[in-house]
């Protein structure tokens, strides 16, 4: 190893990747953008989730107070892309089909709002668990990426010593040292994400008990 | 509306990467320097016992010998003439004595009320049994400075003769039994030689970034054909690499030339001190 891999030592762990070789970088540069996504995708769904939470809490005061289905219209206004409007609007629109020509009839009324329901959640539930399993590709990618740039840092390392002809800790270190950094990187990158895909499962549970939940006032009001 | 949050949170986790990609480039850097384990080495452990100790100790020492006190060279390491094998069998000397000293104060407690009055004032068959062992150690850690010494002195000994070689301007000394004699000019030009060739072979990749506190002491027998027979690591410094590195180059300069023939034991003795700062 040359001078400035051993002066590496004293500076901090990343700059260690100065004197690594092209695989070692690409490898690095890979598990950053992966990590950068998985961030991204973690900052965007918390703010997403936590709206639609509170939407959902919402909702579900308006329509306890509510004594009819278009009492509940009217008093729950919202935004378009809110997906309990959008249980309602749904529902709504459902009624309207059915009762443009005969208007006032229910039979078979229930039946065609619930699809409609099921429908509208299943959408929304698609919509939001969108990107989400990048996280968990993250988590089980990103350390065999990493160990790849160990695996073939070490190897690396292990050539020089069979050139050089001498084993020792000076020459040996620096390559392995600098070879295990990109299986932290990995880890690093993958640990958060494992982290956050585990609460995000939790949390779009909870999410979809809650429009079920308010799949059920909807069709309770309507039928009364 | 969607996107454009999407890409709001890209360019804050982005950022956040390049914070803590950055955080971990740096702080290595300043926290190796701080730690200053060797300045404490050469202690005086004779002062630890109070004032007369202190007194009469290494200085004293230094003026019997006839050796001046030299200044440190200022552009090189201080030259800190401390004995090397001295230190090591000193505390073990030391102790008892202080030992002692507790046990009188001590038995004096359990027999009599006013124990600190004892402890404060050393009886004078105390004092004089001190001065009798300081006495005794500073025999055997005289030591003198080769480079700056004017009249060159060794105690001969049978064999366990001592020497320290430090820094730019070397120290060596020997420490025996016998009594005082000059020591010849040809084995002080040998134990220079000696620790000219260590130098010239004691190349490290990348010593100019390492602390410049780090120091290790060793001492190397060398049989009269020059062969090493003997290394011992008195003092690592705490890096591993840099020890070794000091260890391989004392293995690949085996065989020394043979001693000179004015030396009259089988065997003698040298203490080396490296500093990083030899090399850079």
């Amino acid at each position: 190893m040359d001078v400035s891999i051993i002066n590496n030592f004293t500076g901090g762990a990343l700059s260690l990747l100065y004197s690594a070789g092209p695989v070692a970088k690409g490898v690095v540069i890979i598990l950053f953008v992966f990590s950068i996504v998985s961030w991204t995708i973690i900052f965007y769904k918390l703010k997403e989730y936590s709206r639609v939470e509170e939407d959902g809490e919402r909702f579900i005061r308006v329509a306890r107070e509510a004594d009819s289905f278009k009492r509940l219209i009217t008093s729950y206004r919202e935004t378009p892309r809110n997906p309990f409007y959008k249980l309602i609007y749904a529902s709504y629109r459902e009624i309207t089909a059915r009762q443009k020509d005969n208007p006032g009839t229910k039979t078979g009324l229930i039946p065609a709002v619930e699809n409609a329901l099921k429908i509208t959640i299943t959408d929304e539930m698609e919509r939001l668990e969108k990107r989400v399993s990048f996280l968990a590709t993250t988590a089980n990618t990103a350390p065999f990426i990493g160990l790849f740039g160990t695996v073939w840092g070490i190897m690396d390392s292990f050539r020089e010593i069979g050139l050089r002809g001498t084993t020792s800790l000076s020459v040996v270190a620096p390559g392995i040292s600098e070879a295990l950094i990109s299986t932290a990187i990995g880890l690093a990158a993958a640990i958060p994400a494992v982290l956050a895909y585990n609460y995000f499962n939790g949390r779009l549970k909870r999410i979809l008990s809650k429009m079920e939940n308010a799949s059920m006032y909807i069709i309770n009001l309507i039928e009364k | 509306m969607k996107e454009e949050t999407w890409f709001k949170w890209m360019v804050i986790s982005t950022i956040l990467h390049f914070i803590v990609i950055t955080a971990l480039t740096i702080p290595f850097k300043k926290s190796t320097k701080r730690i200053d384990l060797s300045s404490s080495y050469s202690v005086n452990l004779v002062g630890s016992l109070g004032g007369t100790g202190e007194k009469i100790g290494i200085t004293e020492g230094r003026g019997v010998e006839g050796v001046p006190r030299t200044e440190p060279v200022p552009e090189k390491k201080e030259v800190r003439a401390t004995p090397k094998k001295g230190p090591p069998p000193k505390p073990q000397r030391q102790t008892p004595v202080r030992r002692e000293k507790e046990a009188l104060s001590l038995s004096k407690k359990k027999v009599a009320q006013k124990p600190l009055k004892e402890k404060d004032v050393p009886s004078k068959d105390e004092l004089s049994r001190l001065e009798e062992r300081i006495r005794e150690i500073k025999k055997r850690t005289e030591y003198f400075d080769v480079t700056k010494a004017r009249s060159p002195v060794v105690q001969g000994g049978q064999g366990g003769q001592t020497g320290s070689l430090k820094g730019g301007s070397s120290g060596v000394g020997f420490g025996g039994e016998g009594g005082l004699r000059p020591i010849d000019p040809n084995t002080q030009r040998y134990i220079l030689g000696v620790w000219e060739r260590i130098k010239e072979s004691w190349g490290m990749p990348g010593i100019a970034s390492y602390k410049k506190d780090l120091e290790t002491i060793v001492t190397i027998k060398i049989r009269k054909d020059g062969r090493i027979v003997d290394i011992n690591m008195e003092k690592r410094s705490g890096n591993k690499i840099y020890d070794e590195s000091i260890l391989r180059v004392l293995r690949s300069v085996d065989p020394l030339p043979p001693l000179p023939s004015t030396v009259e034991t089988d065997t003698i003795e040298i203490g080396f001190r490296f500093l990083p700062g030899e090399l850079s």
